[in-house]
């Protein structure tokens, strides 16, 4: 059109910003110093960190509001322990030889429920990605419930007493019980969110999510298909969720499914994804340790009333930040917020 | 891009057509928006789609581009039939289009938005690299790391342009892309188009502006009420009394 004036072509295609990933890994890292009275609180609020990165693969990404990661963190929990513990397991595994007579270490319990995990999302996300809107939060929901009716009622599962794990096979000679090891394993799966997020933001699938998240049809006409964007990110998603779930249960020893099941827990993980700022590389992180420091804060301040803050964080994000804390620190989200 | 077809050995009317659409009928419900529309393009040809408000024009090329499923008829892309194939499906054989309302994804830089395209046939900075030419030839690369959301209504549809041409197309429906600018962002549009043309590339396009479908078209389809009205050179279309009543009115109100 007008004469082709050379532009200095700065970069498009990049990981994007890996300082603050470092960063957030260096104070990770240093918590353990300042805090090593407070490791509890320390490793569940990294573990809610990655998780909040995983759902954030599909929610932010992806543009797919899930309610029901909690079934994805519950099935890497029960498949991990179930295997770890030789006399459980329902009668058909038992039949086959699983589950009965030797303990299966969790490291290979956790990457089988990764494995039931992606293929629960592929036919989950076959059945409802089809629509648009709002159906496949409303799936979302109606799966976690389901799940839980199963753990609560079958018998294999605990019921609603759920599991406990007596004991674990030394992971590397490191005990699965030290709160220090577990904190280190948490960190472990923080990066692993991070690594995949920034490798997704340089690729033509993160690009192409984003495209369908805007606009499905403006993305199929530029020949991709959202179906399958969709169930790829499902897929990474309930993978690292899984793995989390995984970590998580290591982390309580014991865990029912009124607590691990239930429709808070995965509220709980959307919205530090989304206070942090959803399709953003880090926010999550920085939602989660936000949320776990204010609710940890509150409780001790107004007892059970820190569920409160939950409403107030969430009406704050959506009138003065729809691009999450992450976005007040870029233009983008910036504008996003005095435009919407 | 499409340097490489820019030799044109066999005359226009001469060559097979790229795309065929064959008695195509399109309704919801009861209405029937479309009626028994049949047209063909072939590569290097420009073919001008007029007609007045509500004639069924962006229905017709929802129908070709893969948007809505005919009722009826048949779209034939190099001969095959691609009548159920999906809209992403068709953008990997050769189509483009461009929306009439433009839509950018808007949290993406005007770049980003060109990449999603790129990406279909290019990896990695290759990709780039193509958004990159391509966003200097519909004159957009000094905005590229701006946000979409950003653009004026001119830069939107030359982005819509850019964002069809980085599918590196053989077939391209253009829905108003021209209406709406300014007189010498108008020239420059048909300059560009014509170009694209003259370069190989099969050109199906929509335009409300008569002065600009007649300069531009070496065929002509004319709809009202989702039928055909008439449809020839520009000059016959433009004369044929049909074609007159339908866009100033009944002369015996």
């Amino acid at each position: 059109m007008s004469v082709a004036v050379p532009v200095k072509r700065s970069r498009a295609l990049t990981f994007g910003n890996l300082w603050i990933s470092a960063a957030i890994i260096v104070v990770l890292l240093l918590y353990p110093v300042f805090f090593g009275k407070a490791m509890n609180f320390g490793v569940s609020t990294v573990i809610f960190a990655g998780l909040a990165m995983s759902w954030n693969i599909l929610g932010g990404w992806a543009g797919q509001t899930s309610l029901g990661h909690a079934a994805l963190l519950g099935v890497g929990a029960y498949t991990m322990t179930l295997l770890a513990i030789p006399e459980r397991g329902p009668a058909w595994l038992q039949a086959l030889g699983i589950g009965h007579g030797a303990a299966i270490a969790p490291w290979w319990g956790i990457l089988a429920g990764m494995v039931i995990a992606v293929l629960l999302s592929l036919v989950w996300g076959a059945l409802t990605f089809r629509l648009q809107g709002s159906y496949f939060t409303l799936s979302s929901i109606a799966v976690a419930l389901i799940l839980r009716l199963v753990a609560i009622n079958e018998n294999f599962t605990g019921g609603s007493q759920g599991l406990f794990m007596p004991d674990l096979p030394t992971f590397f000679g490191l005990d699965l019980f030290d709160r220090k090891v577990e904190y280190g394993l948490a960190v472990g799966f923080v990066v692993l969110t991070l690594v995949i997020t920034h490798i997704i933001r340089r690729s033509r699938t993160g690009y192409a999510l984003q495209a369908v998240r805007e606009d499905e049809d403006g993305a199929r006409a530029l020949g991709i298909d959202p179906a399958r964007m969709k169930l790829i990110a499902f897929a990474i998603s309930a993978a690292l969720t899984a793995l989390g779930g995984g970590l998580y249960v290591i982390y309580l020893q014991a865990f029912e499914p009124h607590t691990l099941l239930e429709l808070p827990l995965s509220v709980q993980i959307a919205l530090m994804a989304i206070i942090g700022g959803r399709g953003s590389l880090q926010g999550p992180v920085i939602g989660a340790v936000v949320l776990a420091v204010f609710g940890e804060v509150f409780r001790n301040l107004f007892s059970s009333a820190n569920l409160l803050i939950y409403g107030v964080l969430i009406l704050a994000v959506t009138l003065f930040a729809p691009g999450g804390i992450m976005g007040l620190f870029s233009r983008k989200g910036r504008k996003l917020g005095t435009a919407r | 891009m499409t340097a490489a077809r820019s030799v044109q050995p066999v005359p226009i009317n001469q060559a097979a057509p790229l795309l065929e659409a064959r008695h195509i009928r399109v309704s919801f419900g009861g209405n029937v928006a479309v009626h028994d529309i049949s047209l063909s393009v072939r590569p290097g040809e420009i073919v001008g789609l007029i007609g007045p408000n509500g004639a069924g024009k962006t229905t017709l090329f929802n129908a070709l581009s893969g948007f809505v499923r005919p009722a009826s008829g048949q779209v034939l892309f190099e001969g095959r039939d691609i009548t159920r194939l999906s809209p992403q499906a068709r953008a990997r054989l050769g189509m483009a289009r461009t929306f009439q309302v433009e839509r950018p994804f808007e949290d993406l830089s005007v770049l980003e938005n060109v990449m999603v395209a790129s990406f279909l046939h290019h990896r990695g900075h290759q990709a780039e690299d193509l958004a990159y030419s391509v966003l200097e030839r519909v004159g957009l690369a000094d905005r590229a790391t701006q946000p979409a959301a950003e653009l004026n209504l001119a830069r939107r549809r030359r982005l819509e342009l850019a964002k069809a041409l980085a599918l590196e197309p053989r077939l391209l429906f253009l829905d108003e892309v021209i209406a709406g600018l300014n007189p010498p962002a108008q020239a420059e549009m048909i300059g560009l188009i014509q170009q694209l043309a003259d370069s190989g590339l099969a050109v199906i396009m929509v335009e409300h502006i008569m002065q600009v479908i007649m300069t531009l078209s070496n065929h002509v389809v004319c709809m009202a009420f989702g039928e055909l009205l008439a449809e020839g050179d520009p000059q016959t279309v433009a004369n044929h009394p049909d074609v007159i009543r339908a866009y100033l009115g009944e002369d015996d109100d």
